[in-house]
């Protein structure tokens, strides 16, 4: 990516801001929901199924980052990380409700 | 592992010379038909017979990481030393096929 | 981002590159060297001299020791000396203790007694440095752990970005200017490949429960210490009875280990409610019998009566997975040949990154190769490369320098050695702002090389344990350290030497490449 030497539009700046931000936070969101999900819905003992979740939870957020720039916009990064971690945490909520009923 | 080591180090290089444009450099005359396919065979022959043995004398743990162990070394050594000792490397590779596994059997 | 996956990935790799690459180029030359942290602290504490391995007098030595010495702790714990580690090292819980409220000591095998060696962290601080960074708990293991998941993206981004990555799978040019930085810089990364996501992604492991908490709270709830107790298999040891019983011998223990797993060396040895009736010893298995953390290894015996009581649960699928990880990080199964390998596998990581820094200047370097000053944000990187790099190196010899010359009586001199590190360190980047880059690598490159190709000299002189004792008496340790200290001097030296002959070359390649598109240099490869 080749970089003029003016300095770059302040549009660009907030792009790589907002999508760092998905990536960093976002990311880390949707890894600890990813590792929440599967700790309370893998069928394994419970401290496999925590420690499956601990280990898997970092390509989750691996894949964020990746996802978060290589998107075609700095709103696309955030939604395509937001809406998994909400669907995990629909999911998890679920999975803990029906095991603590 | 030294034996392990040279049986590796002769499987890689031989993948090496299974390129075309590798063969062509490292040995300056134009590969026949078959011979770019046997090499890569052979590399590979080489390499799983290499992992098998790693495995058998010490076990899965240990073996699989030594035996990937020594193929990064062997790689590195290959790819770096190549530039300046092309002749050196070739003859360790080809004294390596018989050296390595009398080295495997009588040094375990 | 606009211009496709792979551009976009080559963005990322290198802007994060760039940022975390400082920090990542010291975790990983300090890891490296903790690769052999035992040897480093034997050199630093020569007084303590290797004996025989005599596990069963050394329990004796041991257990008197602490009979005489804490007799009112609830917790001993006891470190055999293996072949690495001469020291006998012993412990105590107490509430006037030291850091995590625990006593330490290193008794002498011979005769139970304190060891007299000058106080030096060795080995220790460089290991310790590596994942916490010398920061206040927790921060520095969140900050290493970070950049560990930082390197891990690194790595993905740059498989993704190399084009070519079998077809130049076998590639290195040198002497082709940012061609042969970018060949290297690729060539190490790939053929080594595989340690490099190991020691990664096994980073992230080690630390996972601290960084990635949400998964056991959401499954133990508040009782996070019940998921700890379910992972390594341990019950909590029984309240003391309030009844005196005089602990077993623990020689005699150790030969029933012996029977039950023959040939296995012991590691830890933990007594809890040690003189009580309700006394329990645990044995552990050595973590260098195993590629894998095994918390199956492990005995645990009545205190009072000797009586087996339990063996460590087995290992799940998944536990074992996680164990591996860990073990493979640590490295302790490795003996001599697969230690130096890991060494070398240690450098090349560090390579990977330094190769990376100097190349994210190098290319923007040549844009401006015809005026004199570098724009501010490219000095600024250019100052934090000499730095990070020779600059920490040169800490590195410091520190050594200093456990040498320090005298052994002063109070905290193990202090003063981790000082004089960070006080080097310091002044090399002050000494990078003041001087030209180019000057500056090249005079701490071969400050550099003098550090550490004296360092076996100042050894013998000071200590009289030079190569001329250390190698005819069979001390490996010692000796290579110095033939290490003496390799690394060398290599330094070869390296400043290349640079004060680059300025003519590198200047007139510098204005060939500004004049002609940038087609070779510009995107990824």
């Amino acid at each position: 990516m080749t970089r003029k030497t003016a300095s770059l539009p302040l549009s660009y700046r907030l792009a790589v801001t907002s999508r760092s931000l998905a990536a960093l936070l976002g990311g880390y969101l949707l890894a600890s929901m990813a590792s929440v999900c599967i700790a309370l819905v893998a069928p394994l003992p419970q401290v496999d199924a925590t420690l499956t979740g601990l280990l898997l939870s970092f390509v989750f957020y691996l894949l964020a980052f990746i996802w978060c720039f290589a998107c075609r916009s700095a709103l696309r990064a955030w939604l395509g990380v937001l809406t998994p971690t909400v669907l995990l945490s629909v999911i998890s909520g679920l999975a803990y409700w029906m095991t603590s009923a | 592992m030294a034996g392990i080591a040279l049986i590796t180090f002769a499987g890689l290089v031989a993948l090496c010379l299974a390129m075309q444009k590798h063969f062509a450099d490292l040995l300056r005359r134009k590969p026949r038909p078959g011979q770019l396919r046997l090499l890569r065979g052979a590399g590979w022959l080489l390499l799983l017979a290499s992992l098998v043995l790693s495995v058998h004398l010490r076990g899965w743990a240990h073996g699989l990481v030594q035996w990937v162990a020594v193929l990064m070394a062997g790689a590195t050594v290959w790819v770096f030393g190549l530039p300046y000792l092309p002749r050196l490397l070739l003859g360790l590779a080809a004294v390596s096929v018989v050296l390595g596994p009398l080295l495997v059997v009588y040094a375990g | 981002m606009k211009e496709g996956f792979r551009q976009a990935m080559a963005w990322l790799h290198t802007w994060t590159g760039l940022i975390f690459g400082w920090l990542l180029f010291a975790i990983f030359l300090t890891g490296t060297l903790s690769y052999f942290k035992e040897e480093i602290t034997h050199w630093s504490r020569p007084e303590v001299r290797s004996q025989a391995l005599d596990p069963t007098h050394a329990l004796e030595v041991a257990q008197r020791y602490l009979l005489d010495n804490a007799g009112h702790s609830g917790t001993w714990f006891i470190r055999l000396p293996n072949a690495r580690e001469a020291g006998l090292n012993v412990g105590y819980r107490d509430t006037h203790g030291g850091p995590r409220g625990v006593v330490s000591q290193t008794l002498d095998t011979q005769t139970g007694e304190p060891l007299q060696a000058r106080d030096s962290r060795g080995g220790e601080f460089f290991y310790r440095f590596h994942f916490q960074l010398q920061m206040p708990h927790p921060y520095g293991r969140w900050l290493s752990t970070f950049c560990a998941f930082i390197m891990l993206l690194g790595l993905v981004t740059g498989i993704i970005t190399h084009k070519k990555f079998f077809k130049e799978f076998f590639t290195f040019r040198p002497g082709k200017g940012q061609r042969s930085w970018l060949d290297g810089h690729n060539a190490i990364g790939v053929l080594v490949l595989p340690f490099h996501l190991m020691i990664s992604y096994s980073s992230l492991v080690l630390f996972m429960y601290l960084v990635m908490p949400a998964g056991i709270m959401a499954s133990y709830g508040n009782d996070t210490g019940k998921y700890f107790n379910d992972l390594f298999g341990r019950n909590d040891a029984p309240a003391p009875a309030q009844v005196a019983a005089p602990l077993v011998p623990l020689a005699g223990l150790y030969v029933r280990v012996q029977e039950l797993q023959p040939g296995a060396r012991i590691g830890d040895i933990q007594v809890q409610n040690p003189g009580d009736r309700n006394a329990r010893v645990t044995f552990s298995q050595s973590s260098a019998d195993h590629v894998a953390y095994r918390r199956s290894a492990n005995w645990t015996f009545d205190g009072t009566t000797g009586a087996l009581l339990s063996q460590g649960k087995p290992e799940s699928g998944v536990m074992m997975a996680a164990f591996s990880f860990a073990g493979l990080h640590m490295g302790n199964f490795a003996g001599p040949w697969l230690r130096w390998l890991y060494f070398f596998f240690g450098l090349a990581g560090t390579a990977v990154i330094g190769t990376g820094l100097v190349m994210w200047l190098g290319k923007r370097q040549l844009k401006h190769a015809g005026n004199e000053r570098l724009p501010g944000e490219l000095r600024l990187v250019e100052v934090l490369n000499i730095a990070s790099m020779s600059g920490l190196l040169l800490a590195v010899a410091g520190f050594f320098w200093a456990n040498r010359l320090i005298p052994l009586g002063v109070q905290g001199r193990a202090d003063w050695e981790v000082n004089t590190f960070f006080i080097t360190w310091g002044l090399t980047l002050v000494h990078a702002m003041l001087r030209s880059g180019h000057r500056a690598w090249a005079e701490q490159l071969a400050l550099g090389a003098l550090a550490f190709a004296l360092l076996p000299l100042l050894n013998a002189l000071t200590t009289g344990q030079g190569l001329n004792h250390s190698l005819p008496a069979g001390d490996w340790a010692m000796a290579g350290f110095d033939l290490t200290a003496l390799a690394t001097g060398l290599f330094l030296a070869w390296l400043a030497g290349k640079l004060s002959r680059k300025p003519r070359a590198a200047a007139g390649r510098a204005r060939r490449a500004a004049s002609t598109p940038p087609a070779e240099t510009a995107g990824a490869s």
